[in-house]
């Protein structure tokens, strides 16, 4: 799962990054409205945190442009503007949900968890596929009730395929949301991975679909 | 006696100053015209005399035996006519050998009555004039005149009773009220017809002052006369000059709540971090931290309310904003699968004051009940004794009866305020009480807790 932090406080921005990795996620930042906009537009983001106080292009504005431009990806207003009337202009504007300064990092990731969920058409927090379990408020995997041990990458790989379980994942995008923008993405390694997760999974959970993709589904 | 209100009237001055100025000209007007037209009626009356005298002196001669005698009658036949009121008279003036006799000659009209005239001597020729009480007791008005014939001295005496000369005075006069009375209704009428319809304007600028004032108009609009529309414009500066203030106070609010909370929730997370967990420093600045927040909350909301409430020309449709915090709320607390009902309300009922003050009154009353709800929300509006009524129901565990006043309390008294108590009622309260208005807590028919808001609405 892949996240854009748009704040353009640095310490902060910094904070939530880490609050957002330790959750589980790979996460983006950008420091101002214009940054903000060009990488929503083009990067496939699971979920954005969007400050509404940016240089250079508001939060509002940013998201605006965002719907208009038909990206649906859920966003969690962050904001210091706590009256009622900029919430409902945020909510008006397309957003999701809207979360005040100060916040606990508790309440902002589970906001986000139950964000991605809503996208993906989940009711509940955790996922389930046959025997496998994903439990999204403690990142943890389970099959037939014992723990899977996975490492970051494993976890965000298998997370992403729950979220989108009986669905085709290319492996295209599958890289484009278990990686930051800025790292260095090969393909091949996606392979390395769905490898390890299949010696760890029952047999038959994780199918390739030839020239397509991988699918997740309970062959049961 | 004339009250004080209507003394103060500028319509009941300008019509009573101009009622009093139409009533003496046309008194004036009425006696003057009368004393002319007697003047004119007498100066007449006069002439007719004397052109009778005149023609009596032409007449005049002595006959054959040496006694006077008229060598023609006179003209006018209301002389021949008994008491018809002219008459004339000759009389025999003493002389040398000569007794004075009365009425030697005289007109037919006078019978047997005779013309008493007041005894004086005007020079022969000059014409006298005297008021004597005639037959049937009239005034007549006499014309007398002394004449020599051979040597004898006659007094000439022509007389016309006063009825001739006061009949067209009286018939003129009550012509004259008559037309002079249409002409001062009529005056008045235009005068009341002016001052209304001059004084039109300074009505339909209190209306439109009325309607600023209600909230139901932002600015005084219309079309007024050059001579008032400058204090209009003024106003409507006033008005918008007041609107700036206003917003810039509230822009300068939400930018200092922005400086202040982001570097806030720097420290927060600072403090929360998993490896400070047990820390005694963290602790303590996580729970400053909290205290500050609601701090800047509270005094944030009072701040920009205070200034808001005193914004005059402020109306709010209420309708739209109930819908955009329920679409809000929705989103907010997508997680709890709520249900929020609002009931259908008056299409027009509109609160009088700012929208953002209504969405943060009614705003943390549904967020309150949404955090509360087990699963509904109901939400409605009406209009009673010209007051907005506004209720938000939820179905949770509500609040006990002997608690409710201790959460009120604390809106009142702000310096025993505990703020950001949780429910945010006691700003709703606070709100509520700068807008004239107040907040009540009661059962709720669903279960849990009643909230009723009452405000002051637009009518």
């Amino acid at each position: 799962m892949r996240i854009l932090v748009v704040e353009d406080e640095p310490t902060l921005a910094q904070q939530l990054i880490e609050g957002v990795s330790a959750a589980g996620y790979v996460a983006d930042v950008a420091h101002n409205g214009v940054d903000a906009h060009f990488m929503g537009d083009v990067e496939p983001y699971d979920a954005v945190v969007l400050d509404i106080g940016l240089p250079q292009m508001d939060g509002i504005t940013v998201l605006k442009k965002w719907r208009a431009a038909g990206r649906t990806m859920p966003v969690l207003i962050l904001t210091a503007r706590d009256s009622w009337h900029e919430k409902v202009t945020g909510i008006d504007a397309g957003a999701d949900d809207y979360l005040t300064k100060p916040f606990h990092m508790e309440e902002l990731l589970a906001r986000l968890r139950a964000l991605i969920r809503r996208a993906g058409g989940h009711a509940s927090t955790e996922l389930v596929c046959g025997p496998l379990k994903l439990d999204t408020r403690s990142s943890r995997a389970t099959v037939d009730g014992h723990a899977l041990v996975l490492t970051s990458h494993e976890y965000r790989v298998l997370a992403y395929l729950m979220h989108h379980r009986d669905e085709i994942v290319s492996r295209t995008a599958l890289v484009e949301h278990i990686y930051a923008q800025d790292f260095d993405r090969d393909s091949n390694t996606v392979e390395v991975f769905i490898g390890r997760l299949r010696k760890k999974l029952p047999p038959g959970l994780i199918e390739t679909v030839r020239g397509l993709g991988y699918r997740l589904t309970n062959p049961a | 006696m004339i009250s004080a209100n209507l003394r103060d009237s500028l319509r009941f001055r300008l019509l009573l100053g101009t009622l009093l100025w139409i009533l003496a000209s046309i008194l004036v007007s009425g006696w003057g015209l009368t004393k002319l037209f007697e003047q004119h009626v007498t100066m007449q009356f006069h002439a007719e005399l004397k052109t009778h005298l005149d023609q009596l002196t032409a007449q005049l001669a002595l006959d054959d035996k040496g006694q006077p005698a008229l060598t023609m009658p006179l003209s006018d036949p209301r002389l021949n006519k008994p008491l018809s009121g002219l008459y004339w008279q000759i009389d025999r003036l003493a002389g040398t050998d000569v007794k004075p006799e009365t009425a030697v000659l005289r007109s037919r009209s006078l019978w047997d009555q005779l013309l008493q005239v007041p005894s004086d001597a005007p020079a022969t020729g000059e014409i006298h004039h005297h008021r004597v009480t005639g037959p049937d007791n009239a005034m007549l008005g006499m014309a007398e005149r002394r004449v020599t014939l051979d040597g004898l001295y006659f007094r000439l005496i022509v007389a016309a009773d006063e009825r001739l000369l006061l009949e067209p005075v009286a018939h003129f006069r009550g012509q004259l009220w008559l037309a002079l009375g249409v002409l001062g209704a009529g005056l008045a009428l235009a005068a009341l017809v002016q001052v209304f319809v001059g004084l039109a304007p300074l009505r339909q600028l209190h209306a439109s002052l009325a309607r600023v004032r209600s909230g139901a108009r932002q600015r005084m609009e219309g079309g007024f006369p050059t001579e008032i529309s400058p204090l209009v414009n003024e106003f409507n500066s006033v008005l918008a000059q007041n609107a700036e203030v206003i917003e810039r106070a509230r822009t300068q609010a939400g930018n200092l709540a922005h400086a202040l909370k982001t570097p806030l929730s720097v420290l927060a997370n600072a403090a929360n971090a998993p490896e400070k967990r047990n820390d005694e420093l963290a602790r303590l600045v996580a729970t400053q931290v909290e205290t500050a927040r609601k701090q800047v909350d509270y005094h944030l909301a009072r701040a920009q309310a205070a200034a808001t409430a005193r914004l005059p020309g402020a109306g709010t449709p209420l309708a739209p904003v109930v819908e955009g915090l329920v679409r809000t709320m929705l989103r907010i607390h997508a997680e709890r699968h709520l249900e929020i009902v609002v009931r259908p309300m008056t299409p027009l009922l509109t609160f009088r004051g700012e929208a953002h003050d209504l969405q943060e009154m009614l705003g943390n009353l549904i967020d309150n009940a949404c955090k509360w709800a087990v699963s509904k929300v109901e939400v409605q509006a009406r209009a009673e004794h010209e007051q907005l009524v506004l209720s938000v129901d939820d179905d949770g565990k509500g609040i006990a009866a002997d608690q409710r006043d201790a959460v009120l309390r604390r809106g009142v008294r702000a310096d025993q305020q505990v703020p950001g108590s949780g429910l945010g009622l006691a700003i709703v309260d606070d709100l509520a009480h700068m807008y004239g208005g107040h907040l009540a807590l009661a059962d709720s028919p669903l279960g849990g807790l009643r909230t009723i808001l009452t405000l002051p609405v637009t009518k």
